[in-house]
């Protein structure tokens, strides 16, 4: 046991009482310290407080939410904009976990839950992890890493706001599932010949292997199976458009998985986080955020911060338009 | 209200419509077909009803010769009405026509707002064609250029 994991709760009320332990965790994080000979408590890692401002090196936590199908749009230049609907299902946070690593160095994530099911099917270890947290039972409970200032009070209710038209996000969901699917279809291979003498096995994958030496065929061959159902990510999708009167997040293009399928949203890790931190050290200021976006949401986009906004955001088009002719 | 987080960016004035299950559309219930319903963009649903609806007497129909008229070039296109793929916001009409002697087909969104109008010219011979899709036309220049010759056999 090298690393030292507390999940501490802090109250949305009451910001400035951060560390609110329940007795069972405490005994918990005494087992642990125990075990690794480090029993002061002194050595437990805080919840820091989150910050007000968005910095060039924050990483806000992304969202889960539900893919609902997809619709077209057009833009402010009349360009058609094919976009997945997503819509957040009561997306509360549920904890904050800090994990000192071996090397001292700390791991910081926001623990995200959506999708509220009922008390009845829920396990009682899941149901005393919500009661923690003050939440409804909730079908889905994932964990997003971010910065050290990018905590989210407990309970706190995430919104469609969270993300800005114009921004950069990455979706990771389960691809559809094929089923049992032959190696042409799921790796790429050209099968064997139409013609030539070959037969019954034009959609064959040929030879897995050698001879009596090695006389076995090496892990990972590549070969017929389950394909799809399995998580994919899309990175740089653009944010189109937020409505936060339903929920919606337009992010345009394709998404993984089919239709109800829970997804994960983030803000894009090259286009967005990387970008933002490198332009920054660079001094290339402007270039911090994408185009038109001015600050993003922080340390999250709440349902507080969602009244005080405009209900349906937009993005403009910030390409030059490809109906005016290039002189 | 202000959005400070982008400067440039539209907010536009819609609302909801008054009828609209806001308590189901929160959970997903029926939010696809609702949004199919109120996404048009602004002044096309009457439109987009009159072309796509099948209550619609307007409705377009397949052999028919139709003319829209574009913001974009080109500015007006003539064809034979080949194909209607019906998608809400996003049906979409195809257009065949026999220009310099090469086959020319265009896809048009009439939801688009580069799209003036969709005029129909000539309905098909005897109301209706017997085929959803004309694709057969493609391969068969001479029933296109009866339909496009007007020859109401």
């Amino acid at each position: 046991m090298f690393s030292l994991r507390v999940v501490c709760r802090h109250n949305s009320q009451n910001l400035t009482h951060l560390r609110l332990l329940s007795t069972t965790s405490t005994a918990n994080a005494n087992a642990l310290t125990s075990n690794v000979g480090a029993s002061s408590s002194k050595d437990r890692p805080e919840i820091p407080p989150s910050g007000d401002k968005w910095t060039p090196n924050s990483i806000r936590t992304g969202l889960i939410a539900r893919k609902r199908g997809m619709i077209a749009l057009w833009n402010d230049q009349g360009v058609r904009v094919p976009v997945t609907v997503l819509q957040l299902d009561n997306c509360q946070v549920t904890a904050n976990v800090v994990t000192v690593r071996r090397d001292k160095s700390e791991y910081h994530a926001v623990q995200v839950a959506a999708s509220d099911k009922p008390v009845k099917t829920t396990t009682k270890q899941m149901l005393g992890h919500f009661n923690k947290a003050g939440v409804p039972p909730k079908r889905i409970v994932k964990e997003f890493a971010v910065s050290a200032d990018a905590h989210i009070p407990v309970g706190t209710e995430l919104s469609a706001v969270h993300f800005v038209p114009g921004q950069f996000v990455d979706v990771i969901a389960n691809s559809i599932g094929k089923g049992f699917q032959g190696g042409m279809k799921r790796w790429g291979f050209h099968g064997l010949a139409a013609s030539h003498g070959v037969s019954v096995s034009h959609r064959s994958s040929g030879s897995t292997g050698q001879h009596q030496d090695p006389g076995r065929i090496f892990p990972g061959k590549k070969m017929a199976g389950r394909m799809g159902n399995e998580r994919t990510t899309v990175q740089n999708l653009p944010v189109i458009r937020v409505d936060s009167e339903l929920n919606l997040i337009f992010v345009k293009g394709a998404i993984p998985g089919v239709d109800d399928a829970h997804v994960l949203i983030r803000d894009a890790k090259k286009k967005m986080n990387c970008l933002s931190s490198h332009n920054q050290a660079k001094g290339l200021y402007e270039k911090v955020l994408p185009k038109g976006v001015d600050d993003l949401p922080f340390p999250a986009g709440t349902t507080e911060l969602a009244k005080t906004l405009p209900p349906i955001i937009e993005a403009p088009s910030y390409r030059r338009s490809p109906f005016i002719p290039i002189e | 209200m202000p959005y400070p987080f982008s400067k440039t960016a539209l907010v536009p004035n819609l609302t909801l419509p008054k009828d609209a299950p806001l308590e189901k559309l929160k959970l997903g219930k029926g939010l696809m077909p609702f949004l199919q319903k109120n996404l048009y963009s602004a002044g096309k649903a009457e439109l987009m009803h009159d072309l796509f609806s099948r209550q619609s007497p307007k409705q377009l129909r397949v052999g028919s010769i139709v003319t829209v008229l574009n913001d974009q070039a080109p500015n007006t296109f003539t064809g034979v009405l080949i194909a209607i793929r019906r998608r809400g916001p996003d049906s979409s009409i195809t257009l065949r026509n026999i220009l310099q002697r090469t086959g020319i087909e265009m896809q048009f969104f009439p939801n688009a707002p580069g799209v003036k109008e969709v005029k129909v010219i000539r309905p098909p011979p005897k109301g209706r064609m017997r085929r959803a899709k004309l694709y057969y036309l493609r391969d068969s220049p001479d029933k296109m250029s009866m339909l496009a010759g007007g020859k109401n056999k």
